[in-house]
């Protein structure tokens, strides 16, 4: 019966991975993305403080969201000190009133992923400053916004606008020589935000790691 | 718990073995990847354009990226360092290979490049002053990814000498056959329609494109969602695609990218298209079509990617219960089920059942080794390469018509050499049930060579264990109606009774086995010729021969008969492994004269006041390679030179010619590509540059 058995448990493996075809197949359809200039999908999520925040909350006021993964270079670029590119927007941001959250999608097990400890503990050891971290382990977040890389970058207006999806800057690279010479289109569609006008460039193509969904 | 135990440590030693061939295919340094320079020639003239390449050799899982990284990634690039001896403006354009789907996560996020190998040619123009020799120095930068990414960089070099040319050919031949796969363009039309979501891209060929062919898109830039189906439709002249714009996706002028179309049993091809707004063209998009394997191609397979290639292996191994050689199989098994089911045994039929899937996937797993280890041994392996060894389609189509003679009943099997078949097959019991399953695989392997070839065409490519994978769920898809009908005793009672009909339904089964002949006869046909069907016939009478002259005992006639068997494979299988004379050679194409290049062609040629144009050429000049794609293959070369009834002479170089390096010395080259053009009436040549363009080609033929 030494046959038997096994064969009995490949069959069983056999059946399931049909199964499990079926239902990734029923699974992976694609969900549209927001577009600019139409209201921001309406989100809540526990941050790395144990707080659950939402979109709503920060009504009447601009929101930045930043999709980060510390393990994939091209986030590393922007948080090599010096210069700190991440941080200083971060901290400039929070000066000016402008809510900064750093959203994690990576599913456990897969680069980047954090709990709330692990978050907590690369904000202090990064000198970094986002109003929160929102830890989006499901993925549902990302996927709400169609968050495809790490860095990926929303901005939302006071009045819950999406006014700016893409890139953190014009280089795609993954080297820190390169940010000086980069235009930031964060910096610059805040600074759109901030004048009362709107965003010169609403849209760019988000360079980066591929966001490490579940 | 012994046996758990023992099977566990079985399966530990065969993830310990796959594991040791990924260790062993590692190179030695830290990098994922090796970058090298290569030349395709050792030695170079100043101011001649000769062709370099950066060579990517990936580790297993990993990859990079197409000039369009698609959502996620970078291209890599190629960087001089100050200390070349060269200017940045004396390497041309990266060339950049047909690229791979790389789904990263299904329907959301998709990329697109390169795994395992990758080469990426550039023009390099000998500067007019160089001396000595010419340094090339650079970084390779490339962002390479798995699960993880991580950017690399590798410092190549290259020397080369300045003086008498001469030529790296196994270099040249590399870079010729990457040079093939860089898309060439589009002979057809193509017209972008985005006047609303989906966008319709519509692609206008003469004659179509080929039967069954998958085409996608990959854009240049992001216009449109990369990871998003792209439903084809297909009519009489060319094809349309259904594109998804990105959500600012907008065509500017126009819209511009390679398609790639994956044709069954041909290797992947490209076009560069440039898509203008404008309506669908006629005869594209006139019935919806879902190409058997996917197009694209998908590369470094995810779980979700491999689980659904499983399933449909799966599903492929289920339909090959239907197949015309498979059935006469299933058939004597069936034969074997009616009695021990008219026996009230369910325990042995259970048993039975269990045997037979053990046999099925015991063939299956012997299958997928063995095609591992011709790829191996090869570096290359298709499922369908049975059907492309003439001297194994020989031997198949003599098996079945010995099985077809078997099946009417013409004589009956002993202990002879078919005892490891059928006889085993026939036996009852465990090793009856287990044989009948091998031999149900074994007979079946040649139907799944045409039908599943495409799908298995994708697995190919894949890691060790993947290949398994995927044929074990074939094998089982094709056990699996056995194993149910042993196992729920309901389906029994519906099985019929007994009879004389069992011997009408056997005979019967002779006739899709002398089908199944028939077919492996005009593959044989195509691979090897006339000569070779006429030997196998041969073989097949040998056969009838054994057949008669040993039914009855004695010495002599058993004798003669093992020799008329003996004969009846072996020569038909020799025979056929000459390869076939292509007469008539690819039947579609050469609307000019095509013939061999010799001076006294020439002559007689121009005396008959034809203009000629000759292409010395040779498989290890990436310079010819690229001439040939962008040039003289194309339509509208090959429209002037018939117009203009050009005589087009090749002159092969790719073994050494002495007439032909004769020629070469005489018009003061030292080496291919050399390009002559003898306008009509001309006595002497015009020696045409190393590099072509349409334009120049057509000009000349023209009178302009």
């Amino acid at each position: 019966m030494q046959i038997t058995r096994r064969h009995l448990s490949l069959a069983a493996g056999m059946a399931a991975a049909v199964a499990l075809t079926a239902g990734a197949l029923i699974a992976s359809t694609a969900q549209a993305a927001p577009a600019t200039g139409t209201p921001a999908p309406a989100f809540s999520g526990v941050t790395s403080a144990g707080e659950t925040i939402s979109l709503a909350d920060f009504a009447g006021r601009t929101v930045v969201m930043e999709w980060t993964n510390d393990g994939c270079p091209f986030v590393k670029k922007h948080y090599t000190a010096p210069p700190s590119n991440m941080q200083t927007l971060q901290k400039s941001a929070a000066a000016d009133d402008v809510v900064w959250i750093s959203v994690i999608s990576s599913a456990e097990g897969e680069q980047g992923y954090a709990d709330a400890a692990r978050a907590n503990e690369l904000t202090a050891s990064r000198g970094a400053a986002p109003a929160h971290v929102v830890l989006d382990a499901e993925g549902t977040i990302g996927r709400l916004y169609g968050a495809k890389t790490t860095p990926h970058m929303f901005i939302i207006t006071p009045d819950g606008n999406l006014a700016y999806d893409g890139a953190i800057d014009s280089k795609s690279s993954a080297k820190v020589a390169d940010i000086d010479t980069a235009t930031n289109y964060v910096t610059a569609a805040l600074a759109d935000l901030e004048a009362g006008k709107p965003v010169a460039t609403p849209v760019t193509k988000p360079y980066g790691c591929s966001v490490k969904y579940k | 718990m012994i046996r758990i135990y023992r099977a566990l440590m079985l399966a530990l030693a065969g993830f310990g073995l796959f594991a040791f061939m990924a260790l062993a295919q590692s190179p030695d340094d830290a990098r994922r990847a090796e970058a090298e320079l290569i030349s395709e020639r050792t030695s170079v003239l100043p101011g001649e354009t000769v062709f370099i390449a950066l060579r990517m050799t990936m580790d297993p899982g990993w990859h990079i990226y197409w000039r369009n990284a698609g959502d996620a990634g970078l291209p890599p690039q190629l960087i001089l360092k100050e200390t070349a001896s060269i200017a940045d403006e004396a390497l041309g354009e990266m060339m950049w290979p047909l690229p791979k789907l790389l789904p990263v996560v299904d329907g959301e996020i998709m990329d697109y490049g390169y795994d395992d190998e990758a080469v990426f040619a550039l023009a390099l123009t000998v500067p007019a002053d160089a001396a000595g020799e010419v340094r090339i120095e650079a970084v390779a930068d490339y962002l390479i990814c798995e699960a993880v990414c991580i950017p690399e960089t590798a410092d190549v070099s290259l020397v080369l000498a300045v003086g008498e040319p001469a030529e790296n050919v196994p270099a040249g031949d590399l870079i010729g056959a990457w040079i093939a796969k860089v898309p060439g363009p589009f002979e057809g039309e193509a017209r972008i329609d985005d006047a609303a979501a989906p966008w319709t891209l519509s692609l206008s060929l003469a004659g179509g494109f080929p039967q069954g062919a998958g085409v996608r898109f990959f854009p240049f830039e992001h216009e449109i969602s990369h990871p998003a189906d792209q439903p084809q439709r297909v009519g009489p002249s060319g094809a349309s695609l259904l594109l998804t714009p990105d959500r600012a996706g907008k065509v500017g002028e126009a819209l511009e990218g390679i398609i790639r179309v994956d044709a069954p049993g041909a290797e992947p091809v490209g076009y560069v298209i440039r898509a203008e707004r404008g309506e669908v063209f006629d005869g594209t998009a006139d019935t919806a079509f879902v190409p058997v394997a996917g197009a694209g191609e998908v590369a470094g397979l995810s779980w979700q990617g491999l689980l659904s290639l499983a399933g449909f292996a799966f599903l492929g191994g289920l339909i090959l219960n239907l197949m015309p050689c498979v059935l006469p199989v299933l058939s004597m098994k069936a034969l074997g089920m009616v009695s021990a089911a008219a026996g009230g045994h369910a325990g042995e039929l259970r048993a039975h059942g269990l045997w037979y899937t053990s046999g099925v996937l015991v063939s299956f797993g012997v299958l997928a080794l063995v095609i591992l280890a011709v790829r191996q041994a090869t570096g290359f392996a298709t499922l369908g390469f049975q059907l492309q060894h003439a001297p194994t389609v020989a031997v198949l189509v003599l098996i079945m018509f010995a099985v077809g003679l078997w099946l009417m009943g013409f004589f009956e099997l002993g202990a002879s050499i078919t005892n490891t078949g059928s006889g085993l097959a026939g036996r009852g019991g465990a090793m009856g049930a287990f044989f009948t399953g091998v031999l149900a695989a074994v007979v079946g392997a040649p139907c799944v060579g045409p039908f599943l070839g495409a799908a298995l065409g994708a697995v190919m490519s894949q890691p060790a264990p993947a290949v398994v994978a995927v044929f074990l769920a074939m094998g089982f898809g094709m056990a699996l109606p056995f194993l149910v009908l042993s196992f729920v005793p309901v389906l029994h009672r519906l099985l019929p009774k007994p009879g004389k009909w069992m011997n009408t339904l056997k005979q019967f089964f002779a006739f899709p086995m002398f089908l199944t002949a028939a077919w492996l006869l005009s593959v044989l046909a195509d691979l090897a010729g006339a000569g070779a069907v006429g030997w196998t016939l041969a073989g097949a009478t040998a056969i009838g021969f054994a057949v008669w002259i040993g039914r009855e005992a004695g010495l002599m006639r058993r004798g003669a008969a093992i020799a008329a068997l003996i004969a009846a494979f072996a020569l038909p299988a020799v025979q056929a492994n000459v390869p076939a004379p292509r007469t008539g050679g690819e039947p579609s194409v050469p609307a000019y004269a095509e013939a061999a290049w010799s001076p006294a062609q020439v002559d007689a040629l121009l005396a008959e006041g034809r203009p000629v144009f000759v292409d010395f050429t040779a498989s290890w000049c990436a310079s010819c390679q690229v001439n040939k794609l962008t040039t003289l293959d194309t339509k509208r070369v090959k429209a002037a030179f018939e117009a203009a009834d050009v005589a087009f002479l090749v002159a092969d170089f790719t073994q050494k010619d002495p007439v032909i390096a004769d020629e070469l010395k005489r018009r003061g080259r030292a080496g291919v590509p050399m390009y002559l053009w003898y306008p009509a009436g001309a006595r002497e040549p015009e020696i045409l540059p190393e590099l072509l363009t349409q334009e120049l080609v057509i000009g000349l033929v023209e009178g302009r």
